[in-house]
């Protein structure tokens, strides 16, 4: 009997698992997938936001390339409860569906800040399609757009926002933007682009309710003026889809606690993406990394294993880049750890930042901001995170960077990064082109 | 597969494989949008120029969220422009640093061997770019490695 694969949840870590199936198997065998929506890309979302591609252009398979991959689908049904013991998932209307193996690759779901008005109509959050959908429908030119929460979610669809010729301001309770992506250098950097291109930013502000005022939104602070808007789009973090594990004997702390294999304590379970507690390629310790490239590079590996490989992950490295008004910022690794040695430089008059992170020898973080349109800031993204994945000890070039962090690639090709880096692959093979995945039944 | 050997030895820094590169990609002749980069070293006393090495794993490829990186005829990954929806994590995914952002159209860019039939090693005159069947290398490392130290001495000096 063919082997019985399930996947439950259609995002990227579910996508790349498929795929990753069909390329490495040597027996034919039956794959059914479960997922709540469509399959589509989150990543692309502000594309579509502003208008400049279609909403077709979001999925990630139609129906017609999901079965020419043989793929079983159970399109808009949820996982409810899964029974490891007798190998059997319940969805949420009663459907029980028996596997061999299966990776939970649930994702994650917008929260809401805890206030009164939350959920009242004209409040938006921004992470599904049907979400997306609604902020298109309800922005037009001239509208005042309050976006609450400073984060990466929030700067991802900032210039969509502005290119649908709506006013926008972005408050904040933490005492600066980007909280979790820059440190307070790079924040006042960005901070300050931002309000040069009209954006208004009010930072430490706690939100304390939002009103109905006519046909606007009147949002209420703990301190400070209120604001009227009339959209309000709440970006105030994500939580990890796990509750409808409970009980079911699966391993859970920020996620699932998973192996080098990606394993969960159940050998035929895994999980991948968002909703996977698994390696973290600095540290070497346990992290939810609920970043797209961490969900690939796990869905393939899970993809391969599921399909009778030994693949082992090496770990994930937290990666992030935003544009705001043609400013980039981005940032790798261990960017905000205490106990590594930091090197900065900052050059005001180019909007230029850089941060390098050592641990002895090795670049273990960076933070890099430029203006788009800056050879400089190009060049260097993908070294700092090439210097950083390699681990390539940087010996007499440290002290170089120390006297000149702008200077990355001078330390990047001198280090011979580009050796270390060659026979890198996640799957111990060349990859495939995205058009290239056999049918193997 | 052939690639681009580069032997930085010969490079003089006269920089038309960066203006071929950018007729060829673009249309117009712009080293800003050039997929192959002349640096120099020693205080420009030496060149080397660097550009994607069509490495086996395509981190740009593979992260790229619709599928919008492909391999094309002559093997190298190629960005499908009708695809690419401008994202940036191609940019930060490549850990070589070779993967570009054109702010005029939005889309990411990146080198693909002009399908086979690479500009750059057509105009450079001393050799120092071929078009070969060999295996992809850390091409200017060691030169690199040689002359920067040079540039490093002064600094330890000071």
């Amino acid at each position: 009997m063919p082997a019985r694969h399930l996947i439950i949840g259609g995002g990227t870590a579910g996508m790349n698992a498929m795929r990753t199936i069909r390329e490495e198997e040597r027996e034919p065998s039956e794959i059914t997938l479960v997922s709540a929506e469509r399959p589509y890309s989150r990543m692309v979302l502000p594309y579509y936001l502003d208008r400049s591609i279609a909403e077709s252009h979001v999925f990630t398979a139609t129906a017609a390339h999901l079965a020419r991959w043989k793929v079983k689908t159970l399109i808009g049904r949820r996982a409810a409860a899964l029974d490891p013991q007798a190998n059997v998932c319940t969805l949420d209307d009663g459907t029980r569906v028996e596997y061999d193996d299966c990776l939970i690759a649930t994702g994650s779901s917008a929260v809401r800040a805890p206030v009164p008005g939350a959920d009242g109509r004209g409040v938006h959050s921004f992470w599904t399609l049907a979400e997306a959908r609604r902020v298109l429908d309800s922005v037009s030119p001239g509208s005042h757009v309050v976006m609450v929460g400073a984060g990466f979610i929030s700067f991802t669809i900032l210039n969509s926002i502005l290119a649908l010729g709506a006013k926008l301001t972005i408050v904040e309770l933490a005492p600066r933007i980007l909280p979790r992506m820059v440190d307070a250098v790079g924040a006042e950097v960005v901070e300050s682009w931002l309000k040069a291109h009209g954006v208004t930013v009010r930072t430490d502000v706690k939100l304390a309710s939002i009103q109905d005022a006519k046909d606007r939104k009147r949002l209420k602070f703990s301190a400070g003026p209120d604001l009227l808007a009339d959209v309000v789009i709440m970006a105030t973090g994500i939580r990890t889809n796990l509750d409808w594990l409970e009980g079911s004997g699966v391993a859970v702390q920020q996620g699932v606690v998973v192996d080098e294999h990606l394993r969960s304590n159940v050998p035929n379970v895994y999980a991948a993406g968002d909703v996977a507690q698994g390696r973290d390629l600095i540290s070497g310790g346990l992290a939810v990394h609920a970043i797209e490239p961490t969900a690939q590079e796990h869905g393939r590996v899970v993809g391969a294993n599921m399909a009778g490989r030994d693949v082992r992950y090496r770990g994930s490295l937290i990666i992030n880049i935003v544009e705001v008004c043609h400013l980039d910022a981005a940032s790798f690794g261990a960017w905000d750890d205490a106990h590594a040695e930091a090197m900065a430089g900052l050059k005001k008059d180019r909007n230029a930042y850089r941060k390098l992170l050592f641990t002895g020898e090795r670049l273990t973080g960076a933070i890099i901001i430029g203006r788009s349109n800056d050879i400089w800031t190009t060049n260097d993204v993908g070294m700092l995170k090439g210097l950083v994945q390699s681990a390539q000890p940087l010996g007499r070039y440290k002290e170089h960077l120390r006297r000149n962090p702008f200077d990355v690639k001078t330390a990047f090709i001198a280090a011979k990064t580009t050796s270390t880096l060659l026979p890198e692959t996640v799957l111990g093979r060349p990859s495939k082109a995205p058009g290239d995945s056999p049918v193997a039944v | 597969m052939n690639v681009l050997k580069l032997t930085p030895e010969r490079c003089t820094g006269c920089l038309r494989c960066e203006i071929a590169c950018s007729y060829v990609q673009t249309g117009a002749y712009q080293p800003a949008k050039s997929v192959i980069r002349v640096s120099p070293f020693e205080g420009h006393t030496s060149y080397a120029p660097y550009t994607c090495t069509q490495c086996a794993e395509g981190w740009c490829m593979t992260a790229c969220p619709v599928g919008a990186i492909t391999i094309n005829g002559a093997g190298a990954k190629d960005v499908v422009d009708d695809l690419c929806v401008g994202c940036k994590l191609c940019t930060i995914a490549c850990p070589y640093g070779t993967m570009f952002y054109d702010t005029s159209t939005r889309k990411a860019f990146k080198c693909n061997l002009c399908g086979g039939d690479p500009a750059c090693a057509h105009a450079c005159p001393t050799a120092a770019i071929e078009y070969e069947d060999v295996a992809t290398a850390d091409w200017i490392g060691d030169f690199a490695r040689e002359r920067v130290s040079h540039v490093l001495a002064l600094e330890g000096a000071r």
